[in-house]
């Protein structure tokens, strides 16, 4: 069954149909060709799908994509004012926070939703808001160090 | 696939009345969403988070009523559930991921019923109670009586739970609930444990206790007997590692990919000494002797 929806992603209004079983990240990717949003567990352990809904981070592959409608969505894509990176990702360069890179997308999600939530995070608050992103190549040190640098340069 | 957003209990009764077994019940999604993907899709799909009213966290005289549609992340932000329910408290900042926590509902993880639902062995030794809306009328079940198996419970096919009833627990006492898993988050407890324990007046022993035991069972079970034998009696060394052994013997664990059957008997007589020891002291504010 085909459903309608309606959503606002990036504070762009976007309607769009799917299929009533379709996740959100299917919605965001093969839909609409946001591809920054990243397909890796699908099962909702890895956070490389993390999206920021209605203000909060959330995994999209486990989310339908019917409750996209009436919500804002910001993905990846929504972040850089033109050529100019947010301070998230460019902490993330600055620091050397990148290895192979698919996780990030993910990883900056979810600082910037803990850099929306709070201005000065604590260690604790810091692991807790990217327990749930896992990278396979840092080792982690370098993705805090560049949540530090970020909540600096914010 | 059919998929329909019912806006009233009644509306999803209906709903669940016509299309029966064929029919999955949707919150969250973080459960759901993954049988879809790897297991099988269900015939049709009832999204229940369009349905007011069911999402609220309030006092009701001696007790907090936590609407189904709560997410886990919303219990453990709640001042009220951290001050007058502790135990439900760790066992929600404990739950999976922030990510799964802002979408993961309190209903969906009792209706899940898995023996492994990180809130279940909290609400267990509350002695909470479900509210579940049938066609022909409203049932309250309390949580002793609501598991029948891993993915079964009193809400059956046709049945929609709206609210749970925890009761905080008497003056004086202390809980706890301790997990035990390979990673710190997100990964599903080998073993939960969840003690609650009331001492008497005087401190002296333990008036009322109160133990769960998750993902050792094919539901999530209270240690009956071990309570029993722990009942009214001050808790000392041997005590304790009686307790322990016998809290162990109660559980019926399995072996699968995350640990073997031996090894969860092990990891509950830890917990469960750990567990008694850690409440005894925040109650009386004595050592075991």
């Amino acid at each position: 069954m085909s459903i309608t929806i309606n959503t606002t992603i990036n504070g762009k209004a976007v309607s769009a149909s799917a299929e009533a079983s379709t996740s959100l990240l299917e919605f965001l990717r093969d839909t609409l060709e946001y591809k920054g949003t990243k397909l890796c567990c699908n099962t909702g352990e890895c956070g490389a799908c993390t999206i920021i809904y209605n203000g909060k981070p959330i995994n999209s592959c486990v989310t339908m994509a019917a409750d996209a409608n009436g919500a804002e969505i910001t993905t990846i894509e929504g972040l850089a004012d033109g050529d100019k990176l947010h301070p998230v990702q460019q902490a993330f360069i600055d620091t050397g926070a990148v290895q192979c890179g698919y996780c990030t997308p993910g990883y900056i999600m979810s600082v910037k939703a803990l850099l929306d939530r709070t201005k000065k995070p604590t260690q604790a608050d810091i692991e807790e808001a990217v327990s749930g992103n896992i990278c396979r190549c840092t080792g982690y040190a370098k993705i805090v160090d560049a949540i530090q640098l970020a909540a600096q340069k914010l | 696939m059919d998929y329909f957003e019912p806006k009233t209990v009644s509306e999803a009764l209906s709903l669940l009345a016509k299309h029966g077994a064929e029919a999955k019940v949707i919150a969250g999604g973080t459960d759901v969403m993954v049988d879809i993907k790897y297991k099988e899709e269900s015939g049709c799909l009832i999204n229940i988070k369009k349905i007011p009213g069911l999402g609220a966290i309030r006092e009701n005289g001696a007790s907090l009523r936590i609407g189904a549609l709560t997410t886990i992340r919303e219990l453990e932000t709640s001042g009220l559930v951290r001050d007058k329910l502790p135990v439900l408290w760790e066992a929600s900042h404990q739950f999976a991921s922030l990510q799964i926590r802002n979408t993961a509902t309190i209903g969906g993880n009792i209706c899940r019923a898995s023996p492994s639902g990180e809130t279940l062995t909290p609400l267990l030794v509350l002695d909470a109670k479900a509210k579940i809306a049938f066609s022909d009328g409203e049932k309250t079940e309390p949580f002793a009586s609501f598991f029948q198996g891993p993915g079964k419970s009193s809400v059956g096919s046709k049945g929609l739970l709206t609210e749970i009833d925890v009761p905080y627990p008497a003056q004086g006492s202390r809980g706890v609930y301790l997990k035990h898993a390979v990673r710190g988050a997100m990964d599903i407890a080998m073993v939960g444990v969840a003690v609650l324990i009331t001492p008497d007046a005087a401190k002296n022993s333990l008036q009322d206790v109160r133990i769960g035991l998750g993902a050792v069972a094919p539901t999530p079970l209270r240690a009956s007997k071990t309570e029993a034998m722990l009942r009214g009696k001050p808790l000392t060394a041997a005590l304790l590692k009686e307790a322990a052994a016998m809290a162990a013997s109660e559980a019926s664990p399995i072996s699968d990919q995350r640990s073997s059957a031996e090894y969860r008997r092990w990891i509950v007589e830890a917990l469960t000494r750990r567990g008694l020891e850690q409440t005894w002291k925040a109650a009386t504010g004595k050592e075991v002797a």
